[in-house]
C-alpha cells in the first residue's frame, strides 16, 4: 500500500514543542479527571450535638481519617447550616462580586464541606478566579520566592546565587540537594548570602522533615514548606503519618518560632496510585482544609511536583488556579506554584503563570529558579533564571507587581563576590575544606555550575556532617562573620535570628524588610474592592518596574 | 519514548482488571521463572527475610512487580539487566548481596530502608519497578538517604553499577563521591503522566499485611 500522503501544515505542527509534553484523556475510575469526578461525593452535612455526624453524604462512623479530621477542625459549625444552604452559584458570584467584602467571603468558605467548595470552584471560569484571587489573597502586597539549588551542590555558587536572587527581590529563598548529606551547607550557603543580597529575606532547605525541623531550631533556616498532606488515607499511611502527625510538626515549628506552611497540590494521589477515583481538585481541597484544621497559617499548592499529571488532562491548569483560591478563601496565604516544569512549550508554560502572575499571590512562585534549570533539584522550574529578563518585560508591559526588580550587572557582581567572600571567612572558621580565591571569582561571574571548578565531595560532606555533630547554630555564623569583619551581615543573621524570639513572622503571610520588620496580614491585610483600590503600585515601584536596563532612554537619543 | 492514549488506556485496563480480581493470583511457594525482553530472571522465595550478620552484604529491596509484572524501567532498561548491573556493582567491591521484595509499600524511600534495617552492614538499596532508586542506612530516618536517584528517566545501565558500586562501598565503611546527578528539566513534562500510571500499576500489586521475603534470583 501507498504511504500516505502527509500535509506538510500537519507534519510542521506535529514538530512543534508542545508535541513533546504528555496529554492524556480523563480516566474516572482511577481519579486521572480534574474537577468534578463523578465519585466525588454530594455535598451534605448534619450537626448534632456540636459535632458533624454526616459530610459529604458519609455518616460519622465511617469517616477516614482525613473526613474525621477535617470535620473535626476545619468546618465552622456555627457559619456551616447557613453556608451549606447556599447554592454553589451564589457562592461563587460572591467570591467575584466586589460588592461583598473579603472578609464574609472568607466566613462562608469556612462554613462549607469540601464536596461544597470543590463545586463552588466548578463554577468559575478562569477570568473569574483570576478575579477572585485579586480579591482573596490575604495580603495585600504579592511576592514571590526563589529555588536557589546546585546540580552539584557547590556552597560558593550556593552562596552567591543565594545573594543574587535576594537582590532581584524574592522575599523567600527555598534550597534542596543534590546528595542529601550535603544539606546543612546548602542551608548555611542560603542563610548568609540572602543577608547580604537583600537583608530580611526568608530562606529554607527543603528536606526529611525532621532534619528541616532540626536545622530550623538551630537557625540555619527560617522557615519551613515541605511538609506535605495527601487527601486519601492510604498515601497518607505510605508516609508513615496522619493529620494527626502533621498537627504536632506544625506546633513544633510554632513553639519554636518558625514560620511554616504545608504543602500539598492535585495531581499527588493520583501520581501515588491512590485517588479511589476522585477528582484531583476535590481530593485537594481535603489537604487544603487539613491544613486549615491543623492550625497552619498557610500552604504551598498548585499541583506542585505532580503538575505533569493535572497538566496532561483536560482543565487541568483551571483546577490549579482554583486550588490556589480556595486556599486564600480558606483565609491562609499561598505560595501558588509555578515551581515545577510541565511543559516544552513556552507558550504554555508562560500561559500557565499568568492567571497567578495577573491576580498577584501571597508567592506568585514557590519557587521561580534563580539558577539555570539544569542545577534546579526541584528537578526543573516553570521558569528559571534565564528567564528572568522575560519575566521583568511582562511586569512592565502589564503594570503588574511580580515582586521582582531589574538588577544592573555590577550591583549583582558585587553582591556575589561579597557573599562568596563571607562565605569563604566561616569555612575557615569553622574549619571546613577551604574556598580558595578561585572559586570565589567564579562564582562571583558564573551562570551555573558548568562554571565552576568541582569540589572535593567526600571533603565537604564530612564538613557538613561535623556541623551536624558539633552542634554549629546560627549564632555560630553570627560570631565567625563578626570576627571576620562582616559585621553587617553577622548583624542582619542575627536580625534573623530574633524573628523567631518575638514571633510576628508567624502571623500569616508574613515577610520581613531589610530592617527586621514585619509586613503580614494583619498589618497589611487585602483590603481589594473594585478598581483603585486593593494594591496600588507605589510611584517609585512602578518607576523601578519600568526601568528594565536593555530599554533604550529617549534622552540619549 | 513517545507514549500514545492507546498505550496509557491498556495500563488502566490492565490495572483495573487486576484491581478488580486481587485474589486471582496468590503467591505459590515456589521458584517463578519470568520471560523478560532480553532474559529471564529465576525467582526462588527463601521464606520470611531475617537480618543478616553478614557486615559485607548489601540488601537489594524491590517491589512484588518487579521483574514480575513488571520486566522493565520506564526507559526500556530490562530488569534483569538492572539487577546484574546492580549485582556486578556490589561484587566489584567485594561484597555480596541479597535479595528481598517488600510488600507493604510502594514508597522507594520504605523499600530501601526496609532494605537496610534487614542488612548485615545497614546498608540497603531499593530499586521500584519504574528504576527509582535509593541507596539507604539503617541508622536514617526513612524519608533519608545516603543517595537518592528520582529521576527513573535518567537512570541507565551504567547508573545501576554505580549504584550498586557506592552500596558496597557504604557498606565497607568508606565514605565515596556520590554517583554524579542527572537532571533533566524536562523528564517531568515527558514522563510524569506515564509514570503515574506505572505507579497505580505497582501499587496495585501490593499486599499490605505481607512481610518481606528474600529470594535467590539467577539471571538467565
Amino acid at each position: 500500500m501507498a504511504e500516505k500522503k502527509r500535509s506538510k501544515r500537519f507534519e510542521t505542527l506535529e514538530q512543534r514543542p508542545v508535541h513533546k509534553d504528555g496529554f492524556t484523556g480523563e480516566w474516572v475510575d482511577v481519579g486521572l479527571i480534574a474537577m468534578g469526578s463523578p465519585n466525588d461525593p454530594i455535598p451534605s452535612i448534619k450537626i448534632a450535638g456540636g459535632k458533624v455526624v454526616e459530610m459529604d453524604g458519609i455518616k460519622r462512623e465511617d469517616f477516614n481519617m482525613n473526613e474525621q479530621f477535617v470535620a473535626d477542625y476545619a468546618i465552622d459549625l456555627e457559619m456551616a447550616p447557613k453556608a451549606m444552604a447556599m447554592s454553589e452559584k451564589e457562592i461563587a458570584h460572591k467570591l467575584v462580586d466586589i460588592n461583598v467584602p473579603r472578609t464574609e467571603c472568607t466566613k462562608i468558605m469556612q462554613g462549607l464541606t469540601p464536596a461544597k467548595i470543590a463545586r463552588v470552584m466548578d463554577c468559575l471560569n478562569i477570568a473569574e478566579i483570576i478575579l477572585a484571587m485579586q480579591k482573596m489573597r490575604t495580603r495585600q502586597t504579592p511576592g514571590t520566592q526563589a529555588h536557589i539549588t546546585s546540580a552539584t551542590d557547590n556552597p560558593v555558587m550556593l552562596v552567591a546565587d543565594a545573594a543574587e536572587g535576594a537582590l532581584r527581590g524574592f522575599t523567600e529563598m527555598e534550597t534542596t540537594v543534590a546528595v542529601v548529606r550535603y544539606a546543612p551547607l546548602n542551608a548555611l550557603s542560603l542563610l548568609i548570602g540572602a543577608q547580604v543580597g537583600r537583608p530580611g529575606t526568608l530562606t529554607q532547605c527543603a528536606l526529611e522533615e525532621a532534619f528541616e525541623l532540626q536545622i530550623g531550631m538551630r537557625g540555619l533556616t527560617a522557615y519551613a514548606e515541605t511538609i506535605s498532606v495527601y487527601g486519601t488515607e492510604n498515601v497518607f499511611i505510605d508516609g508513615d503519618d496522619t493529620p494527626w502527625s502533621k498537627a504536632f510538626l506544625a506546633s513544633c515549628y510554632a513553639s519554636r518560632g518558625l514560620k511554616m506552611r504545608f504543602t500539598s497540590g492535585t495531581g499527588s494521589e493520583v501520581q501515588m496510585g491512590a485517588a479511589e477515583g476522585k477528582s484531583m481538585l476535590y481530593l485537594e481541597v481535603l489537604c487544603i482544609m487539613i491544613t486549615k484544621g491543623a492550625g497552619v497559617q498557610g500552604l504551598q499548592n498548585g499541583s506542585i511536583s505532580c503538575i505533569g499529571v493535572p497538566g496532561a488532562v483536560p482543565s487541568g491548569l483551571r483546577a490549579i488556579a482554583a486550588e490556589n483560591l480556595v486556599t486564600v478563601a480558606l483565609d491562609m496565604e499561598v505560595a501558588s506554584g509555578n515551581d515545577q516544569t510541565f511543559s516544552h512549550s513556552d507558550l504554555r508554560r508562560t500561559a500557565r503563570t499568568m492567571p497567578q502572575f495577573f491576580a498577584g499571590t501571597d508567592y506568585i512562585f514557590s519557587g521561580y529558579s534563580g539558577t539555570p534549570n539544569y542545577d534546579n533539584m526541584f528537578a526543573g522550574s516553570n521558569w528559571d533564571i534565564e528567564d528572568q529578563d522575560d519575566y521583568l518585560a511582562l511586569q512592565r508591559d502589564f503594570k503588574v507587581d511580580g515582586g521582582n526588580r531589574p538588577v544592573t550587572e555590577d550591583e549583582t557582581v558585587a553582591v556575589r563576590n561579597r557573599a562568596a567572600r563571607a562565605l569563604q571567612a566561616v569555612y575557615e572558621e569553622f574549619g571546613f575544606p577551604p574556598i580558595t580565591d578561585e572559586e570565589v571569582e567564579q562564582a562571583t561571574y558564573a551562570n551555573g555550575s558548568k562554571d565552576i571548578k568541582p569540589r572535593n565531595v567526600p571533603e565537604d560532606l564530612k564538613a557538613a556532617e561535623k556541623l551536624l555533630k558539633e552542634g554549629i547554630t546560627g549564632v555560630d555564623v553570627v560570631k565567625a562573620l563578626a570576627k571576620r569583619g562582616y559585621n553587617d551581615i553577622a548583624e542582619k543573621v542575627l536580625m534573623m535570628l530574633k524573628q523567631r524570639v518575638s514571633g510576628d513572622y508567624l502571623q500569616t503571610s508574613a515577610w520581613v524588610t531589610k530592617d527586621g520588620y514585619v509586613w503580614s496580614a494583619v498589618n497589611d491585610p487585602n483590603e481589594y474592592a473594585g478598581p483603585m483600590t486593593g494594591y496600588q503600585l507605589s510611584p517609585e515601584r512602578w518607576e523601578e518596574i519600568k526601568n528594565i536596563p536593555w530599554a533604550v532612554r529617549p534622552e540619549d537619543i | 519514548m513517545q507514549f500514545n492514549e492507546d498505550l496509557l488506556r491498556k495500563v488502566i485496563e490492565e490495572v483495573m482488571a487486576e484491581v478488580a480480581a486481587p485474589a486471582a493470583a496468590a503467591a505459590p511457594a515456589k521458584t517463578i521463572v519470568t520471560e523478560g525482553t532480553v532474559s529471564k530472571i529465576k525467582w526462588t522465595p527463601l521464606g520470611n527475610a531475617k537480618r543478616g550478620t553478614d557486615p559485607r552484604e548489601v540488601v537489594v529491596a524491590l517491589p512484588p512487580a518487579f521483574g514480575d509484572q513488571f520486566q522493565k524501567t520506564i526507559i526500556d532498561v530490562p530488569h534483569a539487566e538492572v539487577l546484574r548491573q546492580v549485582f556486578a556493582g556490589i561484587e566489584e567491591e567485594g561484597c555480596n548481596y541479597r535479595v528481598i521484595k517488600v510488600y507493604h509499600t510502594a514508597d522507594v524511600a520504605f523499600i530501601a530502608h526496609a532494605g537496610a534495617k534487614l542488612s548485615g552492614s545497614g546498608i540497603g538499596i531499593g530499586i521500584l519497578s519504574r528504576g527509582t532508586s535509593v541507596i539507604h542506612q539503617r541508622e536514617l530516618a526513612p524519608l533519608a538517604n545516603l543517595e537518592l536517584f528520582p529521576q527513573c528517566p535518567l537512570l541507565d545501565a551504567e547508573v545501576f553499577r554505580q549504584i550498586g558500586k557506592n552500596a558496597a562501598k557504604y557498606a565497607k565503611g568508606e565514605n565515596p563521591v556520590p554517583v554524579p546527578t542527572r537532571n533533566d528539566p524536562m523528564a517531568r513534562p515527558r514522563y510524569q503522566g506515564f509514570a503515574a500510571l506505572l505507579h497505580n500499576k505497582e501499587a496495585s500489586y501490593l499486599d499490605r499485611g505481607k512481610a518481606p521475603v528474600e529470594f535467590t534470583v539467577e539471571i538467565a
